[in-house]
């Protein structure tokens, strides 16, 4: 799938996460979280799994998490590439 | 229930907004581009707007505070402001509520007297990360200069400050409140400086807080909002940029004409020295008895004085100027 466009989706409440996409030059995978220190290799283990399944290999993704489980941010990076995809 | 603000459209729900934000204390600022709010039975019970970048007036009911109603309203204002094609956003509250929009994810700038400024978006680490290229060593200066239009002043003040430094970073201010636009003002001082070797030239992003960009919405009447304006401007200067580019002197030009710039001076000189910086006034450069100022080219500019202009401009800028009707 390729990235053409900037496309974002979730919110920014407790136990939810923001995801931000945009086109890129390379693979570029941003994390901010209030649960950084215990998680982030959890987070971005989510993140990549998705990138593989739709075969995203140029993108820039930024998350800005407030603790939210593995199918939230499943769901929420998917919805953001997929946006981000539309021609 | 997922709290979820909408946007407020209609006359009569922006004048809800006004009741509710006035209804906590707050001063009602016009110039808003969004609004967005949160109704509970039919009664507006969150609500905040945003003006560019920039989020402001926040007011909660307080049944709803501590709740999930700053997300909310945060979620949706920068959903907008995004669409808008604003990618980082700032917000200027109260100290006691800086620690709600860290839970939301925002940053603390700077905290200075009643006014706490953050910033949701990562912007700031973005700009630094962009101009970390540009960081040398060795002790650096910088220059924060509006340009509008680019003087023989402000090629002396960088001509001046830079053979005092290893490195000269001149910061031209991003922000378009001039009536010269910023593509012009940067590109005019990159001319006119461009023989200087150890000059070099960024701009400010959004990291320069203006009178323009600054709202007062929050502060209470003694508040003294230029002044908080200007220390709040100076210590985002000297804890963020300074320290990204080894910048251990700030250079102005010493000011005879301007009350605001001369207080802007004063408050640099109170605070400067708390981040290790020391404050470098530069006498002004004068063409014949008076000193050369960017408010005097405009003004020869609406009359189409030449005459004067070529005295106070360096040719690039000259150039420029030439290409505007007399009157504008």
């Amino acid at each position: 799938m390729d990235i053409t466009r900037r496309a974002s989706a979730g919110t920014m409440q407790s136990s939810d996460l923001m995801v931000h996409v945009e086109p890129a030059e390379r693979l570029d995978i941003q994390i901010e979280s209030t649960v950084k220190k215990q998680f982030e290799h959890l987070i971005r283990d989510r993140i990549e799994a998705v990138l593989r399944q739709l075969a995203v290999t140029r993108a820039l993704v930024k998350i800005s998490d407030r603790g939210a489980l593995d199918y939230a941010i499943e769901a929420r990076v998917e919805t953001a590439l997929r946006r981000a995809a539309e021609a | 229930m997922i709290p979820v603000a909408v946007p407020l459209l209609t006359a009569g729900e922006r004048l809800d907004a006004r009741r509710l934000i006035e209804s906590q204390g707050l001063a009602f600022e016009d110039g808003c581009d969004d609004f967005v709010g949160m109704y509970d039975n039919g009664r507006l019970v969150a609500t905040a707007g945003r003006a560019g970048y920039v989020l402001k007036m926040f007011a909660v009911d307080e049944a709803f505070q501590g709740g999930e109603a700053l997300g909310a309203l945060a979620t949706a204002l920068t959903s907008l402001g995004r669409a808008a094609g604003h990618d980082a956003f700032l917000v200027f509250t109260r100290p006691e509520h800086a620690a709600s929009f860290e839970h939301c994810q925002f940053r603390l700038l700077v905290a200075s007297g009643p006014v706490a400024l953050l910033e949701c978006g990562g912007g700031l680490e973005r700009y630094l990360d962009a101009h970390r290229h540009l960081r040398r060593e060795g002790t650096n200066g910088a220059a924060v200069i509006n340009g509008n239009p680019f003087t023989l002043g402000h090629q002396y003040l960088v001509e001046t400050a830079a053979a005092q430094v290893d490195t000269l970073y001149v910061f031209i201010v991003r922000e378009d409140r001039s009536v010269f636009p910023f593509a012009a003002r940067y590109r005019l001082a990159e001319e006119a400086t461009r023989h200087v070797p150890n000059v070099v030239l960024l701009d400010t992003s959004r990291y320069a807080v203006s009178a323009g960009t600054f709202p007062s919405y929050f502060l209470r009447r003694n508040d003294e909002k230029a002044e908080l304006q200007m220390q709040v401007d100076v210590r985002l200067f000297a804890a963020h940029l300074a320290p990204a580019f080894g910048i251990a002197r700030r250079f102005v030009g010493h000011e005879p004409y301007c009350e605001t710039t001369a207080a802007y001076n004063l408050v640099m000189k109170e605070l400067l020295p708390l981040y290790g910086i020391d404050l470098v006034e530069i006498r002004r450069a004068t063409a014949g008895e008076a000193f050369i100022s960017a408010t005097k080219v405009r003004e020869a500019l609406a009359v189409g004085d030449f005459a004067t202009i070529e005295r106070l401009v360096p040719e690039t800028t000259l150039a420029y100027l030439r290409t505007f009707g007399v009157g504008c």
